[in-house]
């Protein structure tokens, strides 16, 4: 069994609570530091980076063990981890500069090799008993019930530290992230830059090992990014949110495993951070599917209706007009619902009324609705023909009145803009 | 200075990606203060040419002199507006967010922007009239739009010589002489402003030279003396269709604007 729990180093009864409460808080500020360095790895594209690296500490791990020794010495460990990241990063570099590998083979490559050998050296030393071997494996899925105030106080350090890089390098960082050649041709040393950020995500990859152990740790450092980029559209309300997220995610893992007896807290970070994503996608605002999903019916549905009323108004010259008229000229299943909701509608806002036995009329409402659609369509096709881009970037679905959204002043210069360009053969 | 010496110098540039030559021996001289197109096929080593300018591919020979001096020593005075599709539209930043970039280096490590920054961003975005979109997300715009975000950029880092790589790719008319229009300005603000492009009736009647690039440099000088059929002849070789359109062009001859 590989998920030997470990002897509580503290034998003190008092020493307790102090020690959970001092875990407590190193493992929040890890997960809110994965978080907030995380969304610099998802954004700069580098999250499957961040993932090799994490599989390689474990090699890192074994060795750091051998070197010192057979100590489980957490610094001396997690120092070996780091190694081991960077190394595997610098692999990831030399690969991609002197080989023809594509970026996600080579990623696959060091992230297989060297989590094999972690794997093969961690098994090699506890099969032969090595004497204070016997933890050691709780960095594959991460355990937290064996950390000390001390190891946590370490662990928290870190990740503050981590967090202030961050803050301090935010407008740099973020160049980068977006534009690197933008970057690079006003002068910023971008692979220097790029370098920072990789090794601040194998900083975090170790620091996460306690809690999240190898093979799990990504999750910490790109889902909670991930999902925090749901509910915002700005870097600066990203990063505290992913921190939130990465929070809230390895408290509740570190919770519920020092509950259940035995259970690793990888595994349990990985669902309340899953939890949360998969929430985010469903329902956030504008990003989430919900959203989309009841927006695109909106759209479609006052499409209908728009057209169905365009369609009448022009019927009705010839009097009363019946569904079947109206819906030969707007095939579609969306039409037909779209006449159900119009007809049904009439108690409230009279749109569409009686004309006598199958027929309908318009009602003055519904005449003034269509009037104002086809006002309104044809503002729009002269300001798509004036000014193209900014009736595309604007007109949505729905023919949404031009004056508020151009504002009068605006619609007013395109529409002369227009006029002229029709009246001559254009400004010279 | 800049008034006396050239804007923008290539002597015997050589690019290569791996063993594959992309540009040949380019000498070229670009007056201080113009609006200079560099033109040529798909392929023909357009872009190379500007990112052999701008320090972003290595050169295999040659070198580069940007205002008389070498890039390192010009980097401030140098304005850059990358092709729209190098980068990713969905990311987080707002279009102001990205103007404000331009300001960056100026700021150099650390400094964050302030007041100053803000109104000339405020600024930029008005000139390339985006003013009213300067709160939103950038994914939220259309090509022109985005394109005109990249100008701002560009116009905040109050540059000396500009580099445009494609700004008119995906750009309706309107905003392509806005674009055109502001790229003016800047000529007559006494800038040089080297413009890669692909349409040769906008070329004409918009720049005041040319190079016709194809791996190697076929012409180069005022836009009449420069594209000439012969010339076109020999940078579009056997792409007739092109030639048509730019014979019509070049009947039709450059506007001053």
């Amino acid at each position: 069994m590989i998920l030997a729990a470990a002897d509580p180093p503290f034998t003190a009864a008092w020493a307790l609570p102090y020690n959970t409460l001092v875990v407590a808080a190193g493992v929040a500020s890890v997960g809110f530091a994965a978080g907030v360095v995380g969304s610099f790895a998802v954004l700069r594209r580098r999250a499957l980076a961040g993932d090799a690296a994490a599989h390689a500490t474990l090699l890192g791990v074994g060795l750091a063990f051998l070197a010192g020794g057979g100590r489980r010495d957490l610094p001396l460990l997690l120092a070996g981890a780091l190694a081991a990241a960077i190394a595997a990063l610098g692999c990831l570099v030399l690969i991609g500069r002197w080989t023809r590998t594509r970026d996600d083979a080579a990623t696959a490559i060091v992230l297989g090799v060297s989590f094999g050998a972690g794997i093969t050296l961690l098994s090699g030393i506890t099969a032969r008993g090595v004497a204070g071997s016997a933890g050691l494996e709780q960095f594959i899925l991460g355990h937290t019930a064996g950390l000390t105030a001390t190891d946590a106080r370490m662990l928290g350090g870190l990740s503050l530290l981590a967090v202030c890089l961050v803050i301090m390098f935010l407008k740099e960082s973020t160049l980068v992230a977006f534009d690197p050649s933008f970057a690079a041709a006003s002068g910023w040393p971008v692979t220097l830059i790029d370098y920072g950020l990789v090794v601040l995500v194998a900083l975090m990859v170790v620091v996460g090992l306690p809690a999240a152990g190898a093979v799990l740790v990504t999750a910490l450092v790109v889902i909670p990014p991930v999902t925090a980029r749901q509910w915002t559209d700005r870097v600066g309300i990203m990063l505290p949110l992913a921190g939130l997220f990465g929070l809230v995610s390895a408290l509740a893992g570190v919770a519920v495993s020092s509950v259940v007896p035995r259970m690793p807290t990888g595994p349990l970070v990985v669902i309340a951070a899953s939890t949360l994503l998969t929430t985010s996608l469903l329902v956030a605002p504008r990003r989430g599917g919900l959203a989309r999903w009841l927006s695109a019916r909106r759209t479609v549905a006052a499409w209908a209706e728009g057209r169905l009323l365009e369609i009448a108004l022009r019927l009705e010259g010839a009097g009363p007009f019946t569904r079947e008229q109206i819906l030969a000229r707007a095939p579609g299943a969306a039409a037909a619902s779209a006449f159900r909701r119009l007809v049904r509608g009439a108690a409230l806002e009279p749109v569409v009324v009686r004309g006598g036995g199958h027929a309908w009329r318009l009602a003055a409402r519904g005449r003034e609705l269509a009037a104002e659609r086809t006002r309104r369509l044809a503002v729009w096709t002269e300001v798509l023909e004036a000014a193209r881009e900014d009736a595309r970037g604007q007109l949505t679905i729905d023919v949404p009145s031009p004056e508020s959204i151009l504002g009068a002043a605006r619609l007013k210069s395109i529409r002369e803009s227009a006029a002229a360009a029709r009246g001559g053969p254009g400004p010279t | 200075m800049s008034t006396t010496s050239a804007g923008l110098e290539f002597h015997d540039v050589t690019v290569a990606y791996g063993r594959r030559p992309v540009l040949w021996n380019v000498d070229l001289t670009v007056p201080g203060s113009c609006l200079f197109g560099i033109i040529g096929p798909n392929g023909a080593g357009k872009s190379t040419l500007l990112k052999a300018a701008l320090g972003l591919v290595p050169l295999a020979g040659g070198e580069v002199r940007i205002l008389g001096a070498p890039l390192d020593q010009v980097r401030g005075r140098v304005g850059y507006v990358p092709q729209r599709e190098s980068v990713d539209w969905d990311f987080p930043v707002s279009v102001t967010d990205v103007v404000l970039m331009g300001t960056y280096a100026r700021l150099g490590w650390l400094r964050r922007p302030g007041r100053v920054e803000r109104s000339l961003a405020a600024e930029c975005l008005d000139r390339v009239g985006l003013a009213d979109v300067a709160d939103r997300q950038i994914g939220r715009l259309s090509g022109g739009q985005q394109q005109r975000v990249f100008l701002a950029r560009a116009l905040a880092q109050q540059a000396d010589v500009y580099f445009l790589d494609e700004p008119m790719a995906g750009v309706d008319a309107r905003s392509q002489e806005r674009i055109f229009r502001v790229l003016a300005d800047l000529r007559a603000e006494g800038k040089l402003v080297v413009i890669v492009h692909h349409d040769l009736r906008s070329a004409a009647e918009w720049f005041d030279a040319v190079a016709l690039i194809d791996m190697r440099l076929v012409a180069t000088g005022p836009v009449a003396e420069v594209l000439t059929p012969e010339n076109l002849r020999r940078t579009y070789a056997g792409r007739l269709d092109v030639l048509d359109e730019i014979g019509r062009a070049v009947a039709e001859g450059g506007r001053t604007p």
